[in-house]
């Protein structure tokens, strides 16, 4: 496969992190504020936090950003306001009024007291008007009922009077008259109105009759409208009560069940006349209180515009000062505080434009002093940069996912863009679904600009995220469908006619002994004539299952052949020497070889059982193949590649750790001797020894190597054997997509009628898109994820680096969202 | 068409793409590499596979047969 990075070519992008350097910054304090500003619209350095043991609060502008953080405060509960408000902040304004933050800060001060202001008199309005608003309606409904009980009471009187003025019959009772005529003894009967949450209606008018005992009239009254609590201001259906009861202590029972169940009581009075001037005066105060309120909200609502307006470039400007404070804390202070000093990590091709920033802010804050840029030399291990761009960040990000590159090794994300999706394709071989796929992807690429401007959901998030992975997984499926010969599972004879012919006119013997091979080998792909043959899944197995291998081999074999360019580049010959080289041996002396034999039976067409020879290359290697002879000279081979592959398993264990002892032992030896040149360097140096070899342990390095190459030995079996999914996963998709074809798409064609036939359609339509399109994506996604992240990446890849956080605004925007 | 060939066929393919993104798509020498690595990548990836299912059906060692219902 395609490999580089020889001495001779120019380095590759994304094959190496990009260099880094550790800088020193040492920054005027007149000028810090604008040279960290300007460092954060390059977004090129990753500061160092000078100041860890300090706490937040010790912090040199801890003061600015409390500051910051209360007009942050301030920013949100505007931004809920607007929100609730209805009106969205408006994009970027146009009007550049680049304020500073102390008039910002004034400026939020004012506009938040006067919309609390507003809040609370409005509020206080709104609760007066709703009152009024169930006042008035206790009003009319209790009218009502005092207006019917009166008239029907009157009717009462009357019977009862025309009753009395008749015969005196056996059963009127002989009391009633008396207690009838005597005014002085009637009793007083007391009653409270009010409103009461209907879904709690039940319940009130139950607990007033026991807690009464029965003494209580209750009488309710649906409103039809819900009603707005004054209390808690929302919406509530209610019923508006009265409730008649007579003594002092039922009253007193009363009003607490009233307060209990959050029923507003509301004074009446019994007198019409009363009633109708107080309906009347209640009308005209609530309209007055409409008009008030109603004034208030466009004044609210103008004062949030204004806001508006602004609300993103204020947003910004506080977020970027809180970062620029944040990173200014980071810094240590100078003894004589004049200056910061800074510390942090640059890719080497920023140099320039950084110094170019400091330079810009000396020169914009009108400061007497440079600032200084210093490299520094450290053994420490840089941050992992790779410069990505949209079409290679979401590949790389799948690497990153399993663990960020260490500084400089061989990044497989390279092969990964090609590989991933050709893997994802051979599982997904059919170019009918392919298309489907290209489709969806296309749509999301040509939307691109207008998608990433806005919020998408989760799920869409990542699909979007992932769009050119997509679009890569989907041309390679449309290849590996034509190679499969399938269209939903549909075989078209694209590049020439099938090989395949009757062996007779008659075609009598088809179906016992099959077709005979009578043209030349179907050009490209499989051939047609299996679909649907007796035969075709014996031979899509066997076909499947050795380019399963043979696909495996190669990718691991590119694994390795990475790791040597890794130990190429880092100089480390011990590794090429004792590690690239009987692996490369072991791999292939047993894999590689069952890889020529898969070909060489391929290309001879012959019999042998690839099994039992693998199988007895261990047990027998001397016993006579016979019939399963597929060259000359096999046995001889045979013998020669077992012994390779026993040697190269101590080859691989025991040499390396002897080694590196005899070379941490000889360059304890020299550490002794003087070293040349600068102080600083001898410094460095002396730091670089105690750091790499006072830790060596050879029982450590010994079983450090043990477990690699234990862990290479199985890996190469379990591996290859991993590489088999790809047979799996490809003939359950293309199983699934025939049954759907055949027992839905065909069946219910086989029925003549339409109905029928589109339900088949509808349902075609559905498992295809649910089962097909979304599922197998998912699962053959899955499994070349791990073919990477594991059968690919073990072979070389260390993944113990950590990423690349520079110091940047355009970054600011997505982490607080 | 035979074996040879179509590889032939493969190796044009490869050698026209890698020129078309040289010349389309010129970004200084360590991307054209990059790009260069893909084509090849891609090319290999599904030559093997082309030629995998190309030598499998060369010398068959089993040959349809038809379903008896047909």
């Amino acid at each position: 496969m395609g490999e580089s990075g020889r001495g001779c070519c120019p380095p590759m992008d994304l094959m190496r992190s990009e260099p880094m350097q550790l800088v020193q910054l040492i920054i005027p304090i007149e000028s810090a504020h604008l040279a960290v500003s300007y460092l954060g619209d390059l977004g090129l350095i990753q500061f160092k936090d000078l100041n860890a043991e300090k706490s937040p609060f010790q912090r040199t502008y801890a003061i600015q950003i409390k500051r910051c953080g209360e007009m942050a405060r301030k920013l949100r509960f505007f931004r809920d306001q607007m929100s609730k408000a209805g009106l969205p902040p408006a994009a970027r304004s146009v009007t550049p009024s680049l304020t500073s933050l102390d008039d910002l800060e004034v400026k939020l001060g004012d506009l938040e007291a006067e919309l609390v202001e507003i809040n609370a008199n409005s509020e206080k309005l709104q609760r007066s008007y709703n009152e009024l608003v169930e006042y008035k309606l206790v009003l009319e409904k209790a009218g009502e009922f005092f207006y019917s009980a009166r008239s029907s009471a009157e009717a009462h009187q009357r019977e009862y009077a025309s009753n009395l003025s008749g015969e005196e019959s056996l059963e009127t009772p002989l009391l009633s008259e008396q207690a009838a005529m005597d005014p002085s003894k009637q009793v007083k009967l007391g009653f409270i109105t009010g409103l009461v949450p209907r879904d709690k209606s039940m319940a009130f008018e139950r607990i007033l009759f026991r807690a009464t005992r029965g003494n209580v009239l209750l009488k309710q009254a649906v409103v039809d409208e819900p009603v707005i609590d004054p209390v808690s201001g929302e919406k509530v259906e209610k019923n508006v009560f009265v409730v008649f009861f007579s003594g002092e202590r039922a009253k007193n029972k009363i009003l607490k069940i009233c307060e209990a169940f959050g029923a507003n009581r509301y004074a009446f009075n019994e007198d019409l006349g009363k009633q109708s001037q107080m309906i009347n005066e209640v009308s005209g105060r609530l309209s007055e209180l409409k008009t008030t309120i109603d004034a208030g909200l466009v004044h609210r609502g103008n004062l949030l515009q204004t806001i508006g307006e602004q609300f993103e470039q204020w947003n910004l400007l506080v977020r970027k000062e809180k970062a620029i404070y944040h990173t200014l804390n980071m810094l240590s202070i100078d003894v004589s505080k004049k200056c910061l000093v800074a510390e942090g990590w640059s890719p080497v091709f920023a140099t320039k434009q950084i110094q170019d920033a400091l330079h810009q802010a000396t020169h914009d804050s009108n400061s007497q002093v440079d600032a200084i840029f210093r490299v520094l030399h450290t053994r420490e291990m840089p941050p992992t940069y790779f410069q990505t761009n949209k079409f290679t960040s979401a590949f790389q990000e799948i690497v990153d996912a399993y663990g960020v590159a260490k500084y400089q090794e061989a990044n497989p994300g390279v092969y990964t863009i090609v590989t991933f999706p050709f893997l994802f394709a051979v599982m997904f071989g059919d170019w009918g679904h392919g298309i489907c796929l290209l489709l969806g992807t296309l749509y999301f690429i040509i939307r691109e600009k207008k998608l990433l401007s806005q919020k998408l959901g989760d799920i869409m998030e990542m699909t979007f995220g992932g769009r050119y992975v997509i679009m890569l997984m989907a041309l390679f499926s449309i290849y590996t469908g034509l190679i499969y010969n399938e269209f939903f599972s549909v075989p078209f004879e694209l590049f020439a006619r099938s090989a395949y012919v009757c062996r007779d006119p008659a075609c009598r013997d088809s179906t016992s002994v099959g077709l005979i091979k009578a043209r030349d080998t179907y050009p490209f792909g499989v051939d047609p004539a299996w679909h649907g043959t007796r035969s075709e899944l014996p031979f899509l197995n066997s076909l499947k299952m050795k380019m399963s291998i043979l696909l495996g081999v190669a990718q691991m074999n590119l694994g390795i052949i990475l790791s040597f360019f890794n130990a190429l580049f880092f100089k480390n010959s011990l590794n090429i020497w004792f590690q690239f080289i009987p692996q490369m041996i072991f791999l292939n002396s047993l894999f590689g070889y069952l890889s020529v034999l898969i070909i060489i039976k391929w290309c001879t067409g012959s019999q042998a059982d690839l099994y039992h020879v693998m199988i007895y290359m261990f047990l027998s290697p001397t016993d006579e193949l016979g019939e399963n002879q597929l060259f000359p000279g096999q046995k001889l081979t045979q013998i020669v590649l077992l012994l390779l592959a026993l040697v190269s398993v101590p080859w691989m264990l025991l040499p390396k750790p002897f080694l590196l002892k005899l070379q941490h032992s000889r360059h304890q030896g020299e550490s002794y001797a003087p070293l040349p040149g600068t102080d600083e360097s001898l410094q460095a140096e002396a730091n670089h020894d105690s750091h790499d070899h006072e830790e060596f342990e050879f029982s450590e390095v010994f079983v450090h190597q043990l477990i690699h190459t234990i862990e290479f030995v199985l890996g190469a079996v379990s591996n290859t054997a991993s590489y088999l999914r790809l047979w799996a996963l490809s003939l359950a998709h293309s199983e699934l997509s025939s049954v759907f074809y055949e027992k839905v798409l065909l069946l219910a064609w086989g029925f003549n009628n339409v109905i029928i036939l589109i339900i088949g359609i509808i349902v075609f339509i559905c498992a295809t898109v649910g089962v097909l399109l979304v599922m197998e994506t998912l699962s053959a996604f899955l499994h070349a994820l791990r073919l990477h992240w594991v059968e690919f990446q073990n072979k070389f890849y260390e993944g113990d680096g950590y990423k690349f956080y520079p110091f940047s605004f355009a970054l600011l925007d997505y982490e607080e969202e | 068409m035979g074996f040879l060939v179509t590889t032939l066929i493969f190796l044009v393919v490869g050698i026209i793409a890698s020129l078309c993104v040289r010349i389309c798509c010129n970004r200084g020498p360590s991307a054209n590499l990059l790009h260069l690595t893909l084509i090849i990548t891609a090319t290999v990836c599904c030559w093997m596979m082309w030629a995998i299912v190309y030598l499998s059906q060369m010398k068959p060692l089993i040959v349809p047969i038809l379903n008896e219902t047909e």
